[in-house]
């Protein structure tokens, strides 16, 4: 992999220093389309106008606003909005170690890799090998794309791994949600019978099993498109849900 | 109560629940509008034919792949099928799945009012409690389909999307892989992440980028000029001696 890195800086932990480059650790598959204009098959373009000339305007000629509740508006330039990067915007700010397995993956946003630095890789491999044997995983800050983003690293085959993590106000909590209680609770023979069912289904996670057949589907409809066929789109399927439990149960597990 | 994203029935076996799904994050970041600066106009992005230069409607735009363009109808015969259910296909160990894979959280809530559809949801969440396991299978949102892995979470059926295996990327290349350690900096940088190690309580972590922005608006809206902080030097430098910065780093954690 001809790897381009995405962000390069440093990890710092206590005074020690790391330098680090972040690369992405995942890419979507998914099929990019060009919208283009279906009389002439000319590109669309994407033009930034002001309603007020009615005319494109120029990058340089616009400014960041935020709008206040009289509808007017705070200008800020892109220096002012990196401003509050505050001073370590150019650091992964470790802040802590935890135990990795007490994240739960609620909080888990996208993935990231850390490879070293320029001059890094000793401190680089030393992070890593002494992740590995503390079984913990780094809780820092980073901030990129004029976000702040909490972050955990940890070692990831080679090389190490940054989650980066929701805030715990960015969380919706289940006790938000109001769940209704039925009037009566499901019966001991139920959730038996439903425990038979989970025990049948059983099986190891092999992610290479599952691919994406959404990306093999719209191929195949380009394909068709090519040959010069007519494509009609199907009718969605509908499912009546079953009115007693515990039948549905008993026939599952025949 | 978050917006509903979609509704559809989670189907185990034979027993079909009614659900919504909704977002398990919120957006609290600060929004920006685009503005022009010399009339302070909100800029609004328009699509144009870059052959006419003229703006084009909605339903008059297709899709181009390669040279061979479909209209967003076309593209609908590629959704498949069941685009209203999630199909669960097997139960796997929670642990097992890499938090690489986790997309976005969402929760499922039971979509209506009525008892058969409550006491379906509970049972599922109850069972899968007791199992400790998540939920493997297959649904679709806007179009797209997602691996998704659902499990509880406070008596709630949550469901993860996760990435499928051919979009994670491979390591092979990263600056920096496997290579020698000296057993006496890692001995030494052990000592010092024991010192720093605490529980996991995410409420300790405020995101301070949102409230400096904050105060930043507030204090541009006074006339108040915005200064660009620095990073402190010594802090992104190589450090020369990773021994003597282990130490000095062990003594001020400890210290302090």
């Amino acid at each position: 992999m001809a790897a381009r890195s995405l962000w390069n800086g440093t990890l710092t932990f206590g005074l020690v220093n790391v330098p680090v480059k972040v690369f992405s650790a995942t890419e979507s598959k998914s099929i990019h389309f060009h919208q283009v204009h279906l009389s002439d098959e000319a590109r669309i373009e994407h033009r930034r106008i002001c309603p007020k000339e009615d005319k494109e305007v120029d990058k340089d000629e616009i400014v960041m606003g935020y709008e206040l509740s009289d509808g007017g508006y705070v200008e800020l330039s892109k220096d002012e909005i990196a401003a509050a990067g505050g001073e370590n915007a150019k650091l992964i700010d470790v802040e802590h170690f935890v135990p990795g397995e007490a994240i739960d993956p609620i909080f888990y946003d996208k993935t990231y890799y850390l490879g070293a630095g320029d001059d890094g890789e000793d401190a680089f491999r030393l992070l890593r090998k002494a992740l590995d044997e503390s079984g913990k995983v780094a809780i820092g800050r980073w901030v990129f794309h004029d976000r702040e983003r909490l972050v955990a690293v940890r070692p990831y085959q080679g090389v190490l791994a940054m989650g980066v993590l929701n805030f715990h106000d960015e969380v919706v909590e289940a006790d938000e949600l109001d769940l209704p209680s039925p009037q009566k609770n499901p019966t001991k023979r139920e959730l038996e019978m439903a425990g038979k069912l989970v025990k049948s289904l059983e099986a190891k996670f092999e992610p290479h099993k599952y691919k994406d057949s959404y990306r093999d589907a719209v191929l195949a409809v380009i394909e068709r498109k090519q040959k010069g066929e007519e494509i009609e789109a199907p009718e969605p399927e509908e499912r009546e849900e079953p009115d007693d439990l515990a039948a549905a149960l008993e026939a599952s597990l025949a | 109560m978050p917006r509903s994203l979609w509704t559809g029935s989670l189907s185990f076996g034979l027993v079909n629940v009614p659900v919504q799904l909704v977002s398990a994050v919120r957006d609290l970041d600060l929004h920006f509008h685009q503005l022009h600066e010399k009339d302070d106009t909100p800029i609004e992005t328009r699509r144009v034919c870059s052959k006419e230069g003229k703006e084009v409607p909605y339903e008059e735009i297709g899709n181009e792949y390669d040279g061979v363009v479909v209209t967003d109808e076309e593209l609908s015969a590629a959704d498949p099928a069941k685009t209203r259910t999630i199909d669960i296909e097997s139960f796997v160990k929670l642990d097992e799945i890499d938090p690489i894979y986790f997309d976005h959280p969402y929760y499922l809530i039971p979509a209506g009012e009525t008892d058969g559809t409550i006491r379906a949801y509970k049972l599922l969440a109850g069972v899968m409690e007791q199992s400790e396991r998540a939920a493997l299978g297959r649904f679709v949102l806007r179009t797209k389909e997602y691996l998704v892995a659902i499990r509880v979470r406070e008596g709630a059926l949550m469901l993860s999307t996760l990435r499928f295996h051919d979009e994670v990327r491979d390591i092979d290349g990263l600056p920096g892989a496997g290579g020698r350690t000296k057993p006496k900096e890692v001995k030494e940088a052990l000592k010092l992440i024991d010192a720093l190690s605490t529980d996991w309580k995410p409420e300790d972590y405020d995101d301070c980028y949102r409230k400096r922005l904050q105060s930043i608006v507030r204090a541009k809206r006074q006339g108040g000029e915005i200064k660009v902080p620095e990073t402190d030097p010594e802090r992104t430098q190589p450090v020369p001696d990773l021994m003597a910065a282990l130490e000095a780093s062990l003594a001020s954690a400890r210290s302090g």
